[in-house]
């Protein structure tokens, strides 16, 4: 088995299993989405120590030592933090069932050390299908966080 | 699968060697095993061991590919830009795409003369993907040097961005005094087999650039790019655009043509308009009340019920698209530990058969299949793994029948038939005056045949949930559109009184139409209730595509005619509808295509028929727009067409035809008060919208626009009632409305409808849907008839309510309750200017809900379904048509919008921006087509829905709030405004650009580069 960390939690994981499958499937945590299990839609978007990934296609012998980050940790990052806020203002999701993977993805931007353009936001987002807002509501939310951050210097 | 943990190359090599497979990021993996590739039986990590990094001009093969975007490379950077997206880039490796040899670097890698050394030495790149040899350790890349150094690159593909590779180019040069010293072009990508164009090269080298032909130079590169066809591109359009890319990329594009744009006539001012976004919205927008959940992955999709003991259930498919069942063979399944039951139609005791219109399809099939996602038997087990490998063990044997896989084909008389009473669904006519006479006065006629794709409707959360035992009966949690419906198909399948089934719709992670039909839950009860225990099922994206609803496929001919002035004097029309396997609503969706069949124009002479065939393409239905918003696609391209000959502009010949208000409905029928039709005229002809704007060099611009006219409800024949209440239970006022939340907004509308009656807060109240135990029936969640539904059954109980809370408070207070009004958390004092309670709510009790029955609003003309009430829209788009990939980008969109008063702002801006995508993308990338019965798309690899790059830079919404005086019919639906006109407008854009009207839906890039030779000549 390899260890990796969970939100902070040490946990297991078999080499061959596929992350989401664990999470979804073994451990209970549905809270991270299922979408298309081949990476086309960003629905299972988690961090991997810091940085945005598919949870479908990181298997257990690329966790070895890891610290994954899903969205039940996401209220643990300021910059998740204010994302959420930002979100609240703009109504960023309708179904809101590609939002964990969405709201992951820009955790991982908004937590660099870059404050991002609109370009930048918007590569962020290429991988993260949604099919219900057309996109501008959650670029809006995606902006504003931007520039709540930007004033906070955070 | 085992992983092996080799510590040094050597051992890894050894592995490698005994049919280990070697991975890094591991990124194309998952994709091939769903495409068919068979697992290996073990991994080896090599990730660890080769070389990380970039050192001058030389890669380590484990280097991801976003740290090369954003290296600085030249040519690679960029190329790297283009592939995948960046959570796929942060894994995937440089190694692994050139390994993988189908990956998009591979031309920039040739144009790079990339040097690839391996654990058996160095080799150019085109040698190692010819003949792969050892493992890849590094890659030095080899630019050219010296003198004026210009290089491209542009990956083609099937939408903007995040896209498999139809086509990559790239190319690099080295100039001296503006003669080509040396150059390299190179293509691939994808299908396209990895090629150095040495012959062009060869034939360049020494030419003055100036000097090029360019015509010369793109026939000659044509003739030399080895492409071929795959089911979304043909090998020519690859060749075609391959060439393009790489002359105008190192020689430049001659000038875009001038192409004439419509200029908009102007009479009437457009009326009052309410901007909907959030800074001009001030405190009419609020916070959605799902949405902190939603944010938060805390919000509770049915799909996402875990317990102890829950057992899961899966599905086995046809997988075959036509066959009779001689015998299904459960023995080995039931046998296999671990599995609880395994169901076939021998399990169903009641009618082995749903649908809304027609119960002709099985609940599990019993002596034929008709679609390869046919369901014929479903297993309950201990886990995922053991339910999958009970599938397998299922023995069903097939006769395999002819395949109909086209709808006119199914209505020849010797079509083998889908159902035994033959192939013709439905067929339906209708007309008015007498067309001859019409045609007698016409001088203008456009006649064309408008085809529209079979849209998936591609909701993020699959279909799915979860049912166990409840008490004598069962609970079934699955989303849904209109959950009593479930219920009464569900008790008719199980043969159980329909009150002993709950039936839990709500919420669900989207449905657009897609979940108005029966789905998982014929499955899951027939499991839960033979077994004894909660069960939950949650179909694979891949099951979802093959075997779930989609939007029926329909050709439209149609010939419209208008006088010398551009009055319409004739119309015919002739429908052909895919219905798929099974009925569902298609019989709707063709009657509902055809009511809309003149637009929201003024025919005197017209004659409609329609027809609806059983194929084998998988099943068809409800879909947002359910058949208007393609007829409306017809039309307005007619309008449009007919005003150049008629020598009028887009909105003049509009103008010129527009219904009376007030005149009857296409069938003859009293329609409703309120229509807007030259107001949202008004709104378009004064926008910028029209106005020059600046397209990319490789771009044409072009503007377009569409009215919108959309019936709400279900019609005069369905059924159309809902039940509604309001009470009071745990200090919150609970809005009880059986309709769901699929993420529209329904919750958020039943707040504010609330709110706004009571003058209570929008946190005061609590919604209850989505549940027949809980909620009442208030019919279906479809049609557009939500925004009715809430705001009608608002207005019928809450006078009682308001009457039944304030007595309760006056007695309390020990006043009368004319001294007490409701304010934000409880009742105050009329006579204070304040709104602080006096009680709160959670003071005053429980108040048993106060309930109504009432209609949709119904109109009197029954010999057919008719619409009473409709909504009005005009969108405009403009479009740049690329001219060297004949892809069509949508700038800019604008939308009027008048569906009466907008009771929650956010969900209705929602409604319209997600509409006109989902119709952006239904014209510009989806289609799910089928080739001898069998979807060639499998999941969102070759399903294209519009990704952050396809959408429009800009969208603005507006809305016409008002009603007629003394209209009693309040806000209109929302819900299906949005996609209805998206289609023509995009089309009648690309028409300015092309000077040609594309007809066939999604717009085919291939056909874009052929309108715009016909229209320009050579680009």
């Amino acid at each position: 088995m390899v260890r990796f960390s969970l939100n902070g939690v040490e946990t297991e994981i078999a080499p061959d299993a596929m992350l989401l499958t664990r999470l979804r499937e073994g451990l209970g945590k549905t809270s991270t989405k299922v979408g298309c299990e081949i990476g086309r839609c960003g629905a299972c978007t988690v961090l991997r120590d810091g940085v945005a990934v598919n949870a479908c296609l990181v298997m257990g012998w690329q966790l070895d030592g890891a610290e994954i980050c899903t969205i039940d940790g996401l209220e643990t990052m300021p910059a998740g933090q204010l994302l959420i806020k930002a979100m609240e203002i703009e109504n960023g999701f309708q179904c809101g069932y590609c939002a964990p993977g969405v709201m992951m993805s820009l955790a991982g931007l908004l937590s660099g050390e870059t404050i991002p353009t609109d370009a930048m936001i918007e590569e962020a987002l290429e991988g993260n299908i949604c099919r219900c807002t057309g996109y501008h509501s959650i670029l809006r939310g995606a902006r504003l966080a931007r520039d709540m951050i930007k004033e906070k210097h955070l | 699968m085992k992983v092996a943990r080799p510590d040094s190359l050597e051992q890894a090599l050894s592995l490698i060697t005994d049919g280990g497979v070697p991975v890094a990021g591991g990124t194309a993996f998952q994709l091939e095993y769903a495409q068919g590739t068979t697992p290996p039986a073990q991994y080896v990590p090599v990730g660890h061991l080769i070389p990380t990094g970039i050192k001058g001009l030389t890669i380590g093969a484990g280097t991801p590919l976003e740290d090369l975007r954003h290296a600085g490379i030249p040519l690679l950077s960029d190329a790297c830009r283009d592939v995948a997206a960046p959570n796929i880039r942060r894994l995937g490796t440089l190694g692994g795409n050139l390994a993988w040899r189908k990956g998009c670097l591979v031309p920039a890698l040739i144009a790079l003369d990339a040097l690839i050394t391996t654990t058996n030495g160095s080799m150019p790149v085109l040698e190692y993907l010819s003949a792969p040899d050892g493992l890849v350790l590094s890659i030095t890349l080899r630019p050219l040097e010296g003198g004026q150094i210009q290089s491209t690159w542009r990956k083609v593909g099937l939408r903007q961005a995040f896209t498999a590779s139809v086509i990559a180019t790239a190319g690099m040069m080295s100039l001296c005094d503006n003669t080509i010293v040396q150059i390299r072009l190179a293509a691939g990508g994808g299908a396209t087999p990895a090629q150095r164009l040495t012959a062009v090269e060869h034939w360049l080298v020494g030419q003055n650039i100036h000097a090029i032909d360019q015509a010369i130079l793109r026939q000659r590169l044509e003739d030399a790019i080895i492409a071929v066809d795959c089911p979304f591109r043909t090998a020519s359009y690859r060749r075609k655009v391959a060439a393009a890319s790489l002359a105008a990329g190192l020689f430049g594009l001659p000038l875009a043509p001038r192409n004439k744009m419509p200029e908009p006539s102007k009479t009437a001012f457009p009326p009052a308009l309410t901007e909907l976004s959030r800074l001009k919205g001030g405190d009419r927008w609020h916070t959605r009340p799902d949405m902190p959940a939603k944010l938060r992955g805390t919000f509770p999709y049915l799909t996402d019920k875990r317990a102890d003991g829950m057992l899961v259930g899966r599905i086995l498919r046809a997988g075959r698209p036509h066959a009779l069942i001689r015998s299904i063979d459960t023995t080995k399944a039931e046998s296999l530990d671990g599995v609880e039951a395994v169901v076939t139609h021998r399990d169903i005791k009641g009618l082995n058969a749903f649908g809304i219109v027609f119960q002709d399809q099985p609940a599990l099939c019993h002596d034929k299949v008709r679609y390869t996602g046919d369901a014929v038997a479903a297993v309950a087990a201990i886990d995922a793994e053991t339910a999958e490998r009970a599938l397998s063990l299922i023995e069903v044997v097939y006769d395999d029948l002819p395949v109909i896989s086209d709808a006119s084909c199914a209505l020849a008389p010797d079509a083998p038939p889908v159902h035994t009473a033959g192939n013709l669904v439905t067929a339906v006519a209708h007309g008015r005056g007498d067309t001859s006479t019409g045609w007698a006065q016409a001088v203008h006629i456009v006649e064309d045949t408008y085809v529209t794709p079979r849209q998936m409707h591609g909701f993020m959360e699959t279909e799915g949930g979860w049912a166990a035992p409840d008490g004598d009966g069962l609970i079934i949690c699955a989303g849904g559109q209109h959950g009593s419906r479930d219920q009464m198909q569900l008790a008719r399948i199980l043969d159980v009184p329909a009150d002993s089934l709950r039936v839990v719709t709500s919420p669900t992670g989207g449905a657009f139409g897609g979940k108005d039909e029966l789905t998982v839950q014929p499955a899951l009860a027939l499991l839960a209730q033979k077994t004894g225990k909660p069960v939950r099922l949650h179909l694979s994206r891949a099951e979802s595509v093959q075997a779930g609803t989609k939007r029926n496929p329909l050709t439209i001919r149609m010939k419209t005619g208008c006088d010398a002035q551009g009055n319409l004097v004739a119309q015919e029309v002739e429908v052909i509808s895919d219905c798929g396997a099974y009925a569902s609503l298609a019989p709707g969706v063709l009657e509902t295509a055809l009511e809309h069949v003149v637009g929201p124009y003024k025919i005197d002479h017209y004659r409609a028929n329609g027809r609806l065939a059983y194929t084998n393409n998988g099943t068809c239905g409800a879909f947002r727009g359910f058949g208007a918003n393609q007829m409306t696609f017809a039309i307005e391209c007619q309008m449009d067409r007919l005003a150049v000959l008629a020598g009028l502009d887009p909105l003049e010949i509009r103008r010129r035809n527009l219904r009376i208000p007030g005149s009857p409905g296409v069938l003859g029928q009293r329609v409703a008060p309120s229509e807007r039709l030259s107001e949202m005229l008004a709104a378009a002809a004064h926008s910028d919208m029209w106005q020059p704007f600046p397209v990319n060099a490789d771009e044409i611009p072009g503007v377009g626009m569409a009215l919108n006219y959309q019936g709400n409800g279900l019609g005069t024949i369905p059924q159309d009632e809902a039940d509604f209440g309001l009470g009071l239970k745990d200090g919150k006022i609970q809005a009880l409305c059986g309709l769901d939340e699929m993420g529209q907004g329904l919750t958020a509308s039943l707040h504010g409808a609330v709110a706004d009656r009571l003058g209570c807060a929008r946190t005061d109240v609590c919604s209850v849907t989505g549940d027949t135990m809980l909620a009442p029936d208030s019919g279906s969640t479809t049609a557009a008839r939500g925004g009715f539904v809430v705001w009608q059954g608002v207005n019928r109980t809450a006078p009682a309510f308001e009457a039944a809370l304030l007595e309760r408070a006056a007695t309390i207070k020990g006043c009368t309750p004319e001294a007490l009004k409701i304010v934000p958390g409880g009742v105050g004092e009329t006579r204070l200017n304040s709104s602080t309670p006096c009680v709160s709510f959670a003071e005053l009790g429980e108040i048993a809900p106060v309930m109504a029955h009432y209609d949709f609003p119904k109109t009197d003309y029954t010999k057919g379904n008719a619409r009473f009430i409709f909504a009005f829209g005009a969108t405009l788009a403009r479009v740049a048509v690329n001219r060297i990939t004949g892809m069509v980008r949508v700038v800019d969109l604008e939308m009027h919008t008048a569906a009466g008063p907008v009771i929650d702002m956010a969900s209705y801006l929602g409604q319209m921006e997600g509409g006109l995508v989902q119709g952006l993308g239904y014209t510009l990338t989806e289609n799910m087509s089928y080739q001898n019965g069998r979807p060639v798309a499998g999941n969102f690899d070759s399903y294209m829905v519009p990704s952050v790059k396809d959408v429009p830079e800009a969208m603005r919404i507006t809305a016409h709030e008002g009603l007629d005086a003394n209209d009693p019919y309040g806000p209109r639906g929302a819900g299906e405004l949005g996609i209805g006109a998206i289609m023509p407008a995009i089309a009648n854009a690309v028409a300015t650009a092309t000077g040609q009207c594309p007809a066939t839906m999604p717009i085919a890039p291939e056909t874009v580069l052929e309108m715009l030779e016909g229209a320009h000549g050579p680009l």
